[in-house]
């Protein structure tokens, strides 16, 4: 199973195994990650489940859909270039080892 | 299995004066139940009624027993699951855009705030649920809309005949008479401005949906302005009255809040206290399992969301309002697909203006008799009237 580590403000880190076909919120939610909150569930309504992906990993997961960039201005901490809704990652083998750093803030 | 063990005990008379005691019950002796005075089967842990609103596919929003379609002349958003609720919504979204939140609805609110307070009587008990919280809700919530031109008595009187008519489960007739001569005024209201937004189109929720290169049909353009005129006054209102009562209950939390400026915090603990809307209700699409029990296909599930936000698993004292709570995360704006639209202008609005403006005017504000407050209400929930002295 696919490994995910989520880096909290304070350089805190929390591996977890993930089911492939999870998105990257619900692999925090599964495993009791504080930093993500995710109201909508996966909806893409909330903007609390605000995530920025490490800079090694950007190119593999993708950018930001329109809709997404458009949800994320919701979001409680600042957006930068590396921000996605980790409701909208989709884990794949690809993405074994993903890191994803959190913010200080959902809401 | 087993299906859901029945209630023959509890009342909706209980339901509507202390249901926390009820829900604190039921969490723990039989957190999937049927009561059989509400017939329905009530969730009241806060894993298992975020799991079913978070699981449309199985759990779908259409209840096709209940008297909300006879209130509202219409199948709404709010019932409705998949493409059809998607599109409905959103046509109603770019007014909620994060652009327009910042630039146009919180200024303006910012406005309305201060004018509203300048109103307030000091030195003499005032209610602030009529004197401010319901007015200022249906204020910019007019605005909000496109029908500035309701007043703020029409539009509160519109909000509460909406709500009575789709509570009427006993299907009595005064409730539909009303809610029906709403109806006709509201729809007046609407059409009227038609012909001046297709002039002169700006970012209201009616003029972004009749303006849409492809709109949804009229009738449900007017029926998600019910929808907001029914769902988008009393939360707002009964949230601010909940928070000032926990702040001036609590002056160390109060005193607290005005040192930090967590305002924000004090408001999302007054939501999980007593969250506005307590209680949503899904079908069954299928025969399924919750928590080890069997649910039939087309059981109604009611989630009640303010029992989850009181659950022991996640929040400890959870019946004590406690502005200083580390973790306040709580379900008032639902889940999944149907999480509140309102949910951003709610927490730019009370969260972040209104509370401190209050507490910046009138430092001193005391409740007057706060155990004369009475709080009411089983699907939605506040305190009738929240009496206080400003000086
Ligand atoms: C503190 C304030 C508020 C609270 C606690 C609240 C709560 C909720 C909840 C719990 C739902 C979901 C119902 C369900 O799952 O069946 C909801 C939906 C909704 N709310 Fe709010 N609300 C608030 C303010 C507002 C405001 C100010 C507006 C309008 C401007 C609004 C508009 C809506 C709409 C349109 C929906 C339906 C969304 C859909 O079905 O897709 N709400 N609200
Ligand atoms: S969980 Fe709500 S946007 Fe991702």
């Amino acid at each position: 199973m696919p490994k995910i580590t989520f880096v909290s403000p304070d350089d805190g880190r929390t591996t977890v195994e993930a089911a492939g076909g999870d998105s990257v919120m619900q692999a925090a939610l599964a495993n009791g990650i504080e930093g993500i909150v995710a109201e909508c569930g996966g909806a893409m309504m909330c903007a609390t489940c605000h995530c920025y992906v490490d800079e090694d990993w950007l190119s593999r997961t993708g950018a930001a859909s329109d809709e997404e960039r458009a949800m994320l201005d919701f979001a409680a901490s600042e957006v930068r270039p590396s921000s996605r809704l980790s409701c909208q990652i989709a884990i794949t083998e690809e993405l074994d080892g993903l890191t994803v750093h959190l913010p200080e803030a959902q809401i | 299995m087993a299906f859901a063990p029945t209630d023959e005990t509890i009342t909706i008379d209980q339901l509507t004066r202390d249901p926390y005691a009820v829900y604190r019950r039921l969490r723990a002796e039989a957190p999937v139940v049927t009561v059989r005075s509400i017939g329905r089967t009530l969730l009241t842990k806060a894993a298992d009624t975020r799991a079913v609103k978070d699981n449309p596919a199985l759990f779908s929003s259409n209840d096709p027993n209940t008297p909300m379609q006879r209130a509202f002349q219409a199948h709404t958003l709010m019932r409705k699951d998949g493409e059809d609720h998607m599109r409905e919504r959103m046509a109603m979204t770019p007014t909620f855009s994060p652009a327009n939140l910042k630039t146009l609805w919180i200024p303006a609110y910012e406005k309305l705030a201060g004018e509203y307070l300048d109103r307030l009587p000091r030195n003499e008990t005032v209610d602030l649920f009529p004197a401010l919280a319901g007015p200022l809700a249906a204020r910019i919530l007019a605005i909000i809309l496109g029908i500035p031109g309701a007043t703020d008595e029409e539009m509160q009187y519109w909000s509460q005949a909406l709500i009575d008519g789709a509570g009427n489960f006993g299907y009595a007739d005064e409730p539909f008479a009303r809610v029906d001569a709403c109806h006709a005024a509201m729809n007046a209201m609407v059409e009227a401005r038609v012909p001046l937004l297709k002039a002169e189109p700006d970012q209201s929720a009616l003029s972004v949906m009749i303006n849409a290169a492809d709109p949804i049909p009229f009738s449900q353009v007017l029926a998600n302005l019910k929808i907001a005129i029914g769902g988008g006054i009393n939360e707002p209102r009964d949230s601010l009255l909940t928070v000032l009562y926990g702040l001036l209950t609590n002056p160390d939390q109060l005193d607290e809040i005005k040192r930090t400026g967590n305002w924000s915090g004090a408001f999302e603990e007054g939501l999980r206290w007593v969250a506005p809307i307590q209680a949503s209700s899904r079908c069954a699409n299928e025969d399924t399992e919750i928590r080890g029990v069997d649910i039939r296909k087309g059981e109604i599930i009611m989630t009640v969301q303010a029992s989850a936000n009181h659950d022991e698993e996640l929040f400890e004292d959870g019946h004590l309002y406690n502005a200083l709570r580390p973790k306040t995360s709580h379900q008032s704006f639902g889940s999944g697909p149907h999480h509140c639209m309102g949910t951003h202008l709610a927490r730019a609005t009370i969260g972040k203006i209104i509370l401190p403006m209050i507490f910046e005017r009138f430092p001193d504000m005391q409740l007057v008799e706060p155990e004369k407050v009475v709080w009411w209400g089983f699907g939605f929930r506040g305190p009738l009237s929240l009496p206080v002295r400003l000086n």
